[in-house]
């Protein structure tokens, strides 16, 4: 917290004088070099999506060269990357949780990118132990407990203390996310719920149709479809259409064909398609719609401080462009890679204090994360529970906007934290 | 061969050593694992017991759900079920045509040729190329034009599909035909999996977006819309298939196909060029493919490189349902599937469709092994 306030007001300041007092300092310098300390990350930084994970390097990057001494520690970066053939790889991420659990200077770790390779580097990680702070996983197994998940969470750390945090909502509360959102602000009262009947798809579908009856909203029809093997919704569009349905919600991934779905509609059912993180913001859905791409709305996890033109964020994101000035340089959980670093820097400095000063061990800095409290990041304000969740995961809202090239085609709408399911 | 489930066990018994006793040389002369396989099961087991009380079972099942069904249809009303009829007919009538190609090459020459319904996705990919090169958009260009070109575009991608499946028959079966059996089987799944490559290379594993571009338009009664799409599917299809069935049965080539089908090498002898006459089989199964192909995309706005594997995998159901080797067997087979699945999803919870789709298949395999309209295979067997 300490650290993060002075980052508004004299961001280009603070970083010249960290500049000049690392050039000054050298190896043989003043007393305040007390060692170094390093802040790793791990995410996918080669082929295909090093489009999301170099973004998300330079993001821990630049939160690193903002404090580039803690309490008289070097703070120094080491990135790590989980692609193979250009795909994140659990077992890449499993190696490298390996490589970082030996290195004794590695006090904290951003990321992953990926669930599955979370999945992989907890257990590696939680008894060493190495906290893990992650901008973008939002699968709920990794730290709730819910009956399908295997492995629960308690057996994915090992029996250790939790070390695995995350500011991304989870999966199970983006369903309840656009409920609220399609209930109070488009105020639909009659929904028909379709799922692509996958773990995520079908998920997200069933914590949607909770939330909705919930708020007293009706489903005039729920189904879950065989996304391999059909091509053809109009039985279930007809379906929709004879129950009245005001809006369709499906929980399912582009490949799974929702957006081709919205395309039948056509004609049929000229009602919004409303759905997850699985098919908004992909430019593929637009496609995948044809000429029938309006009036379709989702939900991502996390705040959208670009789109949003949030003030607040501002000068960071302004700085971060004076560094990084293409357009690939900003990418989805861009600046919620940032917030994570800034997050584990303010823990470690905390930490030190523990330490009375001294290098803090990977329990105090975990302990540390753990307790935090009210950390304004850029990206929202976050306190952790004892899963090691966000108390108020926020998520943003997006609606299609074919033939607007320059946003992606699609258009942010809004922000806002969504109460667990 | 009398597949009739009612049919007590002595009765079947008897009618399957009549069968082997009236034509033992041919049968042990060829392989005619198929059919043989079918019979025994049908003869082993329809002697059991437990099978005549799993038949009170199905049974029970089938009636049991064809109550619920009633009771849903009643309470979803008149249109509603009359809307799921115009959607069955239209998803059946594209199975129907492209169970044809499965049948008609299983007729001739016994293969299955996995590599069907990957013809069907190329004839879908070279009209969406076509269509994409003319510049046909939706809402850019319409009317007449656009009616004239798909005509066109229509008739270019039936003959390149046609070329195509000569090709694959010249190049991987014609030269396996005195091989032993499994071994077209194989080059079959083979051509399947190389034309699938093909079309992962060229468009990559996204699903493709197929231009809407037949004129939007309705006709509305008892509640029920039916589009000029839904019908147009449907009547194109029921066209061809009359085509398909009167050159069969009245042309000189049709009955060239239908000799070689009943004994090649009696065929031969009368005169009849057996390679001409396969390759005209592999040509026409494949005119109805590329129409087929053309129809998905313009029928379901979209298609993807591996569609033919979850597509061919039903319209097979479709053809053995009604009786593979059947041309109106494989045509009142796909209408049933493609009815079944719309009444299924409608009505049920949708994700059992495929596993109920496989289960008849399982059902009339076991219990009526020839189809519903009765397998034609060589008379040699």
């Amino acid at each position: 917290m300490r650290l993060t306030s002075l980052k508004g007001l004299a961001l280009p300041v603070a970083a010249v004088i960290a500049t000049v007092a690392c050039g000054g300092g050298g190896t043989t310098g003043g007393g305040s070099n007390k060692g170094t300390i390093v802040l790793a990350s791990d995410y996918p930084a080669s082929g295909g999506e090093a489009s999301t994970g170099i973004p998300e390097q330079q993001a821990v990057a630049f939160a690193v060269s903002q404090h580039q001494t803690i309490k008289g520690f070097t703070i120094q970066y080491k990135p790590f990357d989980d692609a193979i053939n250009g795909v994140h790889d659990p077992q890449k991420g499993a190696q490298n949780a390996t490589t970082m659990a030996g290195d004794p200077s590695i006090l904290a770790m951003v990321g992953p990118n990926n669930s599955n390779v979370a999945k992989a580097m907890i257990p590696i990680l939680a008894p060493v132990p190495l906290v893990m702070l992650s901008p973008a996983n939002t699968n709920e197994c990794l730290t709730k407990s819910f009956p399908y998940c295997n492995p629960a969470p308690s057996e994915l750390r090992k029996g250790s203390t939790n070390n695995y945090f995350r500011i991304a909502g989870t999966d199970d509360v983006q369903g309840p996310a656009m409920a609220d959102y399609a209930y109070k602000t488009l105020k639909f009262t009659k929904v028909a719920v379709f799922s692509d009947n996958e773990t995520f798809g079908k998920g997200v579908a069933d914590n949607f149709q909770k939330r909705w009856t919930s708020l007293g909203g009706t489903i005039v029809v729920r189904n879950d479809y065989d996304a391999k093997n059909t091509s053809d919704f109009k039985t279930y569009i007809n379906s929709a259409k004879s129950g009245g349905a005001q809006a369709v919600y499906i929980g399912a991934t582009t490949g799974n064909k929702p957006c081709i779905f919205k395309a039948q509609m056509k004609g049929i059912l000229d009602v919004p398609l409303l759905g997850p993180d699985g098919f908004a913001l992909d430019p593929q859905c637009i496609k995948d719609a044809g000429d029938n791409a309006a009036n379709i709305y989702g939900t991502t996890a996390g705040s959208d401080p670009v789109a949003g033109n949030d003030p607040n964020a501002k000068p960071v994101i302004d700085a971060y462009k004076k560094v990084y000035s293409k357009p690939s340089d900003i990418a989805t959980y861009t600046f919620q890679s940032y917030d994570c670093a800034s997050l584990l820097l303010d823990a470690i400095s905390r930490a030190i204090d523990d330490a009375g000063g001294n290098k803090p061990t990977r329990a105090q800095v975990r302990d540390e994360v753990a307790k935090t409290k009210n950390f304004k990041g850029i990206t929202g304000t976050w306190t952790f529970d004892q899963n090691g969740d966000i108390t108020t995961p926020v998520f943003s809202y997006y609606k299609s906007d074919p033939g607007n090239q320059a946003d992606g085609e699609w258009k942010y709408i809004s922000s806002q934290g969504v109460s667990g399911s | 061969m009398d597949g009739s489930p009612a049919g007590t066990a002595q009765d079947s018994a008897a009618a399957a050593q009549a069968e082997e006793v009236e034509d033992p040389a041919a049968i042990a002369a060829r392989d005619q694992a198929w059919t043989e396989g079918l019979m025994a099961v049908r003869a082993g087991m329809v002697g059991n017991r437990w099978v005549r009380l799993l038949r009170w079972v199905v049974l029970a099942v089938v009636v049991a759900i064809l109550l619920v069904m009633a009771r849903n249809i009643a309470t979803h009303g008149l249109a509603y079920f009359l809307q799921t009829v115009v959607y069955g007919l239209a998803g059946g009538s594209l199975y129907a045509l492209i169970a044809l190609g499965y049948t008609m090459v299983y007729g001739i020459i016994e293969l299955i040729n996995f590599a069907h319904a990957d013809v069907v996705s190329f004839g879908g990919f070279i009209s969406l190329y076509m269509v994409t090169a003319f510049g046909f958009k939706e809402g850019v260009v319409n009317g007449p034009l656009v009616m004239v070109g798909l005509v066109f575009i229509t008739a270019a991608t039936m003959l390149l599909c046609g070329t195509l499946n000569v090709t694959i028959e010249r190049v991987a079966y014609r030269p396996l035909r005195n091989a032993p059996r499994v071994s077209p089987l194989i080059t079959a799944a083979g051509m399947s999996f190389v034309l699938e490559g093909v079309m992962f290379l060229w468009k990559g594993p996204v699903n493709n977006h197929y231009p809407d571009l037949i004129p939007a338009g309705a006709v509305t009664a008892l509640g029920t819309t039916v589009r000029t799409k839904d019908a147009l599917v449907v009547v194109l299809a029921l066209l061809l298939m009359l085509a398909l069935d009167t050159f069969v049965t009245r042309s000189k080539l049709g009955k060239a196909m239908r000799a070689t089908a009943q004994d090649r090498d009696a065929a031969s002898l009368m005169g009849i060029d057996i390679n001409r006459t396969i390759a005209a089989t592999f040509f026409i199964g494949a005119l109805l493919a590329g129409f087929a192909g053309t129809m998905y995309g313009l029928y379901f706005g979209n298609i993807v490189f591996d569609l033919g594997f979850a597509t061919g995998l039903v319209a097979f159901t479709a053809a053995v349902l009604g009786g593979i080797g059947n041309i109106r067997g494989a045509a009142l087979g796909g209408l049933c599937i493609g009815m079944f699945e719309a009444f299924w999803n409608s009505y049920f919870v949708s994700a059992w469709t495929q596993v109920m789709i496989f289960v008849i298949l399982t059902l009339v395999l076991l219990f009526r092994p020839s189809g519903l309209l009765g397998m034609r295979v060589p008379d040699r067997t």
